[in-house]
């Protein structure tokens, strides 16, 4: 019942924020009060009841929702990131904010659609509803090139959807499941002939490929993430909204297992290619979106080296870094929006040297910098370390390739910090203020949450990893040296304390 | 006693409280609150420290303590945890024993510069996540200590970073520093793949009993080499350090001389149980310290800025740890960073000294004789010149006559160039004495070469700087009694540290042979020092006049031009494929895709052509249809 | 009895006459006389392959007939309307060009 809630709760607040249109106090207060409410409700999601209610019966659709494992994972974070992002946009939105933010509001109960659906017509649905408000979101508040960009984002991911589609309603009854609903599915299809399975598989992949997104399907997200909104709230949408692996992960590979078999390696190397491509193209970046949005690429190039590597540690660590690089490259994403009101420019060589009079701002940012190239202890390490960890298991040359990335990452990392913070200041900035570090907080305490204590997620995500690839069989003993006196420090305490049930 | 020990984990803790004190409320408590603050902290870190190693005493075994689960993925559950044995011990005592010593000196050095409570923000990280290298059970939470020193590094390098020029020397040290990441990070893979755990003290348990000299170890060697040859400074990964004295000079005496170089030697010690199973990787460790120790004291004798002749020099010193653990001698790597670190940070402090006394003046050859002006620095400056050089009684001596004799009697190096790498680094230990007596003579002793108007301001260092300058010399001449030569007296360090570290077996040589090797490392310091006196004071470097512009003395400026190398190979090239990139993905792969929906309108503007009104067009299509049904039907047989 | 084959032949040389006279025949006058045309020639098929029909006693000869005078009927209304509304187009512009004629486009 709960993950009903959270997907109606922001329906119910979109409309009413959007009837209040261009009242921005009112569009804060909405906003808020719905975010708020969410996270807190998505809080208690693990563990919950699901719903399952028939749908369109003589289709075989049921209305389930199903908060298993990943999904809630999910749900969570993307529940914690929109938090701030609807602050900001009611805050910064020039005109209508109240209907930016009822965009965002109905977006975030699509992505919870999405994750939390157990019938796979109504993932996708979710999948399609979901698409609606990022696309107004870039024709109605974009910047001066967004047609071009709406027209390229449409395509790909109309393109994709149908074919999409075709396998979606070809699967049930190929299979002959009873309904549906991700059990009876499951059920049934691994009983498919391979071949079957295979242009199954292909039909969706293509769709999914195109949201992860996945190299070559992925330039809608370069113009994409450049047109939007300068406050970045909608390019943070547009990163939750990256739903592409969650689709492969919890519906396409373990229904059709075969076909992952086949065409699994195709994808892996494609993988590897998008991390690699999206990180080397980033070091050339001069403008700050597309910056973003070539290294944001490269982060699902990874997730998606470790979904394909069809381990278990893989895929623990790849929807783990899903779920983090929600915060990382959100945050970057209202970061560079708070830099462009500084400077009216996503331009690099506008800035320099702004450490000296925005000295929080600057660590802030490198402390969210940081943690999207992957440095340890923050939130995105523990997904990229297991995400190759696990493919490498398997695929050590690919893997190795991948993990090349990290260098490339040190390179536009630290050069995009250096540009933006270091050497000698044009003119003096604005320190960040009250809303700015309000909007930083909870994105901030996340990382740190996620990047401190994994496991728990970890624990949830593998509900749903071990219906894809077997626990390994090597054993593991993580007992101290024979000799060593252990002393448990209270860990039960600590754990409790941290994260909840394991 | 156990409880003592354990105590020793909330070390980084302190560490990272006074560092968030600093970051947070910094900038509002006056000098010197700040610095005070971050002594304090590693002070307590210190005491602990002490605690932990007395609470050690009785036993060789360490203490686990575990913190938090930290990742679970099927059958892979680690823990975030400590293990504080004798080894993470003595290093602990090292980064916090010197580093407190380098905090307050810093309180002097970092006086009214604006960035004061941000400097020892970082300083106090840096030991938190050193710390936390250094004890964790595990290599993942190694690999967060091991990172986290590297974004301090970089933080403080780039320290006064209104000058472009710093930040991009800490960009490069943390790029170099992540190739060599990516190198501890495919170890990291390859380990799990193979011991199928991730916790070093099983991994050393389970060593003994794989396959001796297998591929699989071997490689595991070798990555772990790359890691911490990226940490180390050592070839090829050399190239970051001598920029990286871009940083506050306490910063290159604590990070790039005490503790974060050292690193990699540590790492290599405590899976010395892996290397001793690897003899292949082991012997390039070995090989690449002792290259390295040779290519950085050669390039030192060139170099003419105070800190960059020490930059290099410890990156040879360090190539001296680096042979050693890859000889199989961990104990004796250990001994020479500690002992290294008290010279190392001796120098680096007294360079500082100079540094802060002359205004910010760092090329030598605008100094000398400054000696005279300032005793104490100058006096402690020949203490860690000796000591480095390895004279005899003091600390350097010791811990590099241990190296030397390791690596020649190392059985994992038997057969692989024991002795060439033992030539190699006796070699060195004479360009040493020679380029560290070039150091002092040209700053401290004969005439002066100095600018009158620095003249007058020149002072010796206050009391804050100088306590710290005394009691680092202090050390650097009694440490070494912890390592007397076992073969004639009682080895202290030895005896704590070998419990800890990996067997390997050494061939045992007569006691007179032991002498001979002793004598012949004396022989090569008073040659070193001896060319030295020569040429600087007996000649007034008349005979190296002339190769100033020399084709040797080039290379040796250039450190033999592996940073021009790299600039070429990697940077130029990297950054046009980067480019290559950009351009091919906005222009091929961009367009074409969105050239399908050119090619739908297209298609759309031929349809329309057809909807053209004209009524005789389309009779005719009318026409067209009909016939071609009819003869469709009659082929195909439809009508009978 | 003139064989049927030759019927069809002369039928399809009218019908033929007929459809180049539509589609080349810019007058509108003249498309309509084309029109009746390719009708006759229809007619003239079908009373042939009734009288053959008949003549093998498969079919009566009156269906065929009959269909012909259906027909007829049917060509003169044709006529009468098609005249009708080219007289009201005559009015309104004066040209009869069918060409001219080319409002019924998307």
């Amino acid at each position: 019942m709960i993950a009903l809630f959270v997907i109606l709760i922001p329906l119910a607040f979109a409309v009413v924020t959007g009837l209040t249109g261009t009242r921005r106090s009112l569009a804060v207060l909405f906003g808020l009060v719905s975010t708020l409410a969410t996270f807190a409700l998505a809080l208690f999601l693990p563990g919950s009841s699901g719903v399952s209610v028939p749908w369109i019966p003589g289709f075989g659709a049921t209305f389930t929702l199903q908060p298993g494992g990943a999904g809630v994972v999910l749900t969570l974070v993307a529940a914690l990131t929109m938090i701030p992002t609807v602050l900001v946009a009611a805050r910064r939105v020039e005109r209508a904010p109240g209907v930016f933010v009822a965009l965002l509001l109905v977006m975030q109960a699509g992505l919870a659609g999405v994750f939390l659906a157990g019938d796979l017509i109504l993932f996708y649905v979710a999948w399609e509803v979901t698409l609606i408000p990022s696309l107004l979101l870039l024709g109605m508040f974009g910047r001066d090139k967004r047609r071009a960009a709406v027209l390229k984002y449409l395509v790909y991911a109309i393109g994709g959807s149908f074919l999409m589609l075709i396998s979606i309603l070809a699967i049930k009854p190929l299979s002959g499941a009873a309904s549906y609903r991700f059990a009876d599915l499951m059920a049934a299809t691994p009983h498919l002939a391979g071949a079957t399975q295979v242009w199954l598989f292909v039909g969706l992949a293509i769709g999914m490929a195109v949201k992860l997104p996945m190299w070559p399907l992925h330039s809608w997200l370069i113009d994409f993430n450049e047109q939007n909104h300068p406050s970045g709230a909608a390019d943070v949408a547009g990163t939750l909204y990256k739903v592409g692996a969650f689709g492969f992960f919890a519906w396409a590979m373990p229904l059709l297992p075969i076909g992952v078999e086949r065409v699994g390696p195709v994808l892996l190397a494609l993988a590897v290619v998008t991390a690699l491509y999206g990180a080397l193209a980033a070091t050339a970046q001069t403008d700050i979106k597309r910056l973003l949005a070539y290294a944001s690429l490269s982060h699902m190039g990874i997730v998606g080296v470790g979904i394909f590597g069809l381990h278990l540690a893989g895929l623990n660590g790849a929807i783990f870094l899903l779920a983090a690089q929600m915060l990382s490259t959100g945050g970057l994403f209202l970061i560079s929006g708070m830099l462009y009101e500084r400077r009216h420019s996503f331009d690099l060589d506008k800035f320099g040297g702004l450490a000296k009079s925005a000295p929080a701002l600057s660590a802030l940012s490198l402390f969210v910098l940081f943690t999207a190239i992957g440095v340890p202890g923050l939130a995105n390490f523990p997904g990229e370390f297991l995400s190759l960890l696990g493919t490498y298991q398997q695929h050590p040359w690919l893997a190795a390739l991948a993990t090349l990335s990290v260098i490339a990452a040190g390179v536009y990392g630290v050069n995009f910090f250096q540009r933006l913070y270091q050497g000698e200041e044009r003119e003096p900035t604005r320190e960040i203020g009250a809303l700015e570090t309000f909007a930083l907080i909870p994105l901030i305490a996340g990382i740190l949450w996620l990047g401190l204590s994994p496991a728990p997620q970890l624990q949830r995500i593998q509900e749903q990893s071990k219906l894809i690839a077997a626990p390994t069989a090597t054993a593991e003993a993580p007992a101290p040296p024979p000799a060593a006196l252990a002393v448990q420090a209270g860990p039960g305490a600590l754990a409790d304390a941290l994260g909840g049930s394991r | 006693m156990n409880d003592v020990v354990q105590w020793a984990a909330l070390a980084p803790l302190l560490a990272l409280v006074g560092s968030l004190i600093n970051a947070f409320f910094g900038r509002s408590l006056k000098e010197p609150v700040p610095g005070i603050l971050a002594s304090l902290a590693v002070a307590g870190g210190f005491v602990l420290a002490v605690l932990a190693f007395i609470g050690l005493q009785g036993s060789d075994h360490g203490v686990q303590v575990t913190l938090w689960r930290y990742l679970t993925a099927g059958t892979l559950h680690l823990d975030a945890g400590f293990m504080i044995d004798r080894l993470s011990v003595t290093m602990m005592l090292i980064i916090t024993g010197v580093g407190l010593l380098i905090h307050i000196y810093s309180i002097g050095y970092m006086h009214g510069d604006d960035g004061n409570s941000r400097y020892f923000a970082e300083l106090n990280l840096f030991v938190a996540a050193m710390l936390v290298l250094v004890m964790a059970d595990s290599f993942p939470l190694m690999f967060i200590g091991w990172e986290g020193v590297g974004v301090c590094s970089y933080l403080l390098i780039g320290f006064w970073y209104r000058d472009r020029a710093n930040p991009d020397a800490g960009r490069k040290a943390f790029i170099v520093n992540r190739v060599g990441d990516v190198g501890f990070l495919l170890a990291m893979f390859l380990t799990f793949k193979a011991f199928g755990t991730l916790n070093i003290g099983a991994v050393n348990a389970a060593a003994p009993a794989m396959l001796y000299g297998s591929a699989t170890l071997t490689l595991i060697g070798l990555l772990y080499l790359l890691g911490a040859a990226g940490k180390s400074a050592q070839l090829p990964l050399q190239v970051w350090l001598p920029d990286a004295m871009a940083g506050p000079t306490p910063v290159s005496a604590l990070i790039h001389a005490a503790t974060m170089v050292t690193a990699g030697v540590y790492l290599i010690a405590r899976i010395g149980a892996v290397y001793a199973m690897a003899p292949a990787a082991a012997s390039t460790v070995a090989w690449v310290g002792a290259l390295t120790a040779f290519v950085a004291a050669f390039a030192a004798f060139a170099q003419t800025d105070i800190k960059k002749i020490l930059a290099y020099s410890t990156i040879s010193q360090v190539g001296y740890m680096i042979a050693a653990v890859g000889a199989g001698a961990y104990w004796v790597g250990i001994f020479h960073v500690l002992t290294h670190a008290f010279f190392k940070a001796l120098l680096f402090l007294t360079a500082g000294s100079v540094i802060h006394a002359m205004n910010g003046e760092q090329d030598i050859r605008k100094m000398g004789g400054l000696g005279r002006k300032m005793k104490i620095t100058g006096v402690t400056a020949l203490i860690g010149t000796l000591a480095i050089s390895g004279v005899p009684f003091l600390a350097g001596f010791f811990s590099k006559d241990a190296i030397l004799s390791g690596t020649l009697t190392s059985g994992l190096l038997a057969g692989n160039g024991g002795d060439v790498v033992y030539i190699l680094l006796l070699i060195t230990a004479a360009m040493t004495a020679a380029y560290m007596f070039r150091w002092y003579y040209g700053i401290f002793a004969g005439a002066s070469r100095v600018d009158k108007h620095a003249a007058e301001h020149l002072h010796e260092s206050p009391p804050v700087m100088t306590w710290p300058l005394g009691i680092l010399a202090l050390g650097s001449i009694v440490v070494g009694y912890l390592g007397l030569p076992e073969f004639a007296f009682p080895n202290l360090i030895q005896r704590w540290l070998e419990p800890a570290t990996a067997k390997v077996d050494f061939n045992t040589v007569s006691v007179s042979t032991d002498w001979l090797l002793v004598g012949l490392s004396i022989l090569m310091v008073a040659l070193g020092l001896g060319v030295g006196w020569w040429v600087y004071h007996v000649r007034k470097g008349a005979p190296v006049a002339s190769l100033k512009e020399s084709n040797l003395a080039g290379a040796s400026r250039g450190a033999l031009g592996f940073d021009a190398l790299y600039r070429i190979l990697f940077v130029a090239s990297g950054e046009g494929v980067a480019g290559g990139i950009a351009t091919l993905d906005r222009e091929v792969v961009d367009r074409g895709l969105t050239g399908t929906g050119a090619a739908v309108g297209l298609l759309g503007r031929l349809a329309t052509a057809l909807q053209s009104g004209f009524t005789r067009a389309y009779a005719f299509a009318m026409l067209l249809g009909v016939v071609t049904l009819v003869v469709v039907a009659a082929l195909t047989g439809v009508l009978k | 009895m003139v064989p049927t084959p030759y019927y069809i032949a002369v039928s399809a040389l009218l019908m033929t006459i007929g459809s180049v006279g539509v589609l080349t025949r810019r007058s509108a006058i003249m498309v309509f006389l084309s029109v009746e045309l390719m009708l006759n020639a229809a007619n003239l098929a079908i009373v042939a392959f009734a009288r053959q029909w008949s003549a093998s006693g498969v079919e009566p000869a009156l269906s065929g007939q009959a269909a012909v005078f259906i027909i007829l009927a049917i060509a003169a209304a044709e006529v009468a309307v098609g005249l009708g509304i080219l007289v009201a187009i005559f009015r309104n512009r004066v040209s009869t060009d069918v060409d001219e004629l080319s409002e019924v486009r998307l």
